[in-house]
């Protein structure tokens, strides 16, 4: 039996970095407990994103998390991408890297997206055999993440929970959980969220993520634009009390608010965990309540909404 | 549809057809591309993928066939903000979505995204129907500059070495001049416009309101500094000089060759040369100097 988070520390409450935040980091130092960077944005940076990574990394604790590892595609690897993460993962003394559960592209392109694969025996083995090359390379730990999805494939076999639980245990890596995901692809394939919680191996679980989406009427959209809805605080309690507490991380990529928003978004989980236990305390079960996990109180949105990734760092001309 | 139908590989590749396809995803399961690989019409989509309670299955695959384009116009929009205030949005994705026919994404990072769009703008002009610079090239100079712009910021910069300075040029000795070369920075970039393009550029960034102008020769050296991208208009006859010394030409043959191409007034000159390699090592322009 692993231990808790595969042994790997517990990291607190951090905060997704994004260039917007660049100079308020710099010149207030926030008390946040460690940073998470987007990977792509940082592995060929010869200008400013590295420079203030740098400085960054001398302060917190950094873990990458990456959008085209493409660890589901038919396509080879890319091991000039690898040994560039691995590069970088030295440099900035990363906790871990992770990545998706997806392919972003085959046949030599990359759609730079987060593309969902069908759930088969097929691809599980194809996945574990190249999450084992990758842990290889890296020689660090290696994390992967449920992504948000929209279709799902007639021919998959199993539900979501149970891939992605047999692939960590099979490649032997860890899991990022997060709780949005779970919660958009639930609602949009008809599935229950807490069965998914429930039922990953949670002494995997190394991370989670916190964001905001898009309620669109039909579907949930995952773009990461705005605060957590109280259905995915509900799923974050449930995992939190599951798995003995995840490093926690908070998303927002497109209309991002100042910083302090976005680390008082992630602090909320502190207050969602010191209620958790103290329903515990009280004697009842939290990890099954009564109440349904139901949609949250947003507005839905009729018009297009694009869904993350699109984290491109722009330039800063005079 | 023909057994085995769900091969991880045949359906990567089926799914990428139709979520890329220009026309959307019903004309893209109609593809010749898609059909390699599934051989399905649109009335037999849920073979492939599910519905849900609330979608059919080509709805669901609309979610990645509009965020494709989206993200990517949304993207190219980022790095190429004045073309796109130029063009307006919707010829802007336009163009982008021609582009992004020609040359998709092969690379793992968004910044490599827009590497050839200023080409595929000057590979697709329209007839010039004007003598002289006309809209089309305004619009592919702008791209040019915005592209430079980005290359510029996260490329290969000076920030952690010692520039030359303008003592360390003063103490060369004039008879040294014909076997001294200088090095210029890596960010440097030196740029030729029919259109003062930096100007609209500018004023896109700054919120502004931004006019197209008239055209007019401009010279561009373009570098970084302070990890922040930073444009200086020049005077041709510097910029002939910059050129050749970043080309590698010896001091002294920089100066003569640009003075041999332009008729040059002669009075003042010296003190103009030195004004300007004054300002070029203030910039950064300058990393070391060779002597032979």
């Amino acid at each position: 039996m692993p231990a808790p988070r595969l042994g790997h520390p517990l990291l607190g409450m951090g905060v997704g970095l994004r260039s917007v935040h660049y100079p308020h980091i710099l010149a207030h130092q926030p008390e946040v407990d460690w940073f998470e960077i987007i990977s792509e944005n940082y592995m060929d940076s010869r200008g400013r994103p590295r420079y203030v990574l740098d400085q960054i990394a001398e302060r917190y604790p950094i873990v990458m998390h990456g959008v085209s590892l493409s660890i589901g595609s038919t396509d080879p690897l890319n091991h000039e991408y690898l040994h560039k993460l691995k590069a970088l993962a030295g440099s900035v003394n990363a906790h871990w890297v992770s990545d998706h559960v997806c392919w972003t592209g085959v046949a030599g392109r990359n759609t730079h997206d987060l593309l969902p694969v069908p759930l088969t025996e097929e691809t599980l083995k194809h996945m574990v055999e190249r999450i084992r090359i990758v842990q290889d390379v890296l020689e660090r730990p290696f994390v992967l993440e449920n992504p948000s999805s929209y279709v799902t494939f007639a021919c998959s076999e199993m539900p979501e929970w149970e891939f992605i639980s047999r692939m960590a245990e099979e490649a032997d890596c860890g899991l990022l959980l997060d709780v949005n995901n779970v919660y958009v692809s639930s609602v949009n394939h008809d599935f229950d969220p807490v069965e998914y919680v429930e039922n990953v191996p949670h002494e995997r679980i190394v991370q989670c993520h916190l964001a905001g989406h898009t309620n669109c009427g039909t579907h949930l959209i995952d773009t990461h634009d705005g605060h957590v809805i109280d259905p995915v605080w509900e799923l974050y309690r449930r995992a939190h009390q599951l798995t003995g507490g995840m490093s926690t991380l908070l998303e927002w990529d497109a209309r991002i608010p100042e910083f302090p928003v976005v680390h008082a978004e992630v602090l909320k989980a502190k207050q969602h965990i010191a209620d958790e236990l103290e329903r515990v305390a009280k004697g009842r079960n939290s990890s099954r309540d009564d109440s349904p996990i139901t949609s949250g109180d947003a507005a839905i949105v009729t018009e297009p909404v694009v869904p993350h990734p699109a984290v491109l760092v722009t330039a800063e001309v005079e | 549809m023909n057994e085995p139908v769900h091969q991880l590989d045949r359906l990567q590749r089926w799914m990428q057809s139709v979520i890329t396809h220009p026309e959307g995803v019903s004309a893209g399961i109609e593809s010749e591309t898609a059909r390699e690989q599934f051989d399905i019409d649109v009335d037999e989509i849920e073979t492939v993928i599910s519905r849900s309670k609330a979608l059919n299955s080509i709805e669901r695959l609309h979610v990645y066939g509009n965020a494709y384009y989206a993200r990517l116009i949304e993207c190219m929009a980022g790095e190429f903000p004045a073309t796109q205030t130029a063009l307006g949005e919707e010829a802007f994705g336009g163009f982008v979505m021609g582009y992004l026919q020609v040359s998709p994404s092969t690379s793992y990072t968004l910044g490599d995204l827009g590497r050839k769009f200023p080409d595929y703008l000057a590979e697709s002009r329209p007839p010039r129907e004007i003598q002289g610079p006309d809209w089309a090239d305004f619009l592919i100079e702008l791209a040019t500059l915005e592209l430079a712009y980005s290359e510029v910021f996260d490329g290969p910069g000076e920030e952690q070495m010692e520039l030359l300075r303008a003592d360390d040029l003063l103490a060369i000795s004039p008879d040294k001049w014909g076997d001294s070369r200088l090095r210029t920075a890596a960010s440097l970039r030196l740029l030729r416009f029919q259109f003062p393009v930096q100007e609209y550029a500018a004023a896109v960034r700054q919120g502004n309101e931004a006019i197209v102008p008239q055209p007019y020769d401009t010279w561009l050296a373009i570098n970084r500094r302070d990890y922040i991208v930073r444009r200086r208009p020049l005077p041709e006859l510097a910029f002939v000089i910059l050129e050749q010394l970043q080309q590698g030409a010896p001091l002294t043959d920089a100066i003569e060759t640009a003075v041999a191409d332009h008729n040059v007034d002669m009075t003042g000159f010296a003190d103009r040369l030195r004004e300007w390699f004054g300002s070029w090592t203030r910039d950064g322009y300058f990393v070391d100097v060779e002597i032979d």
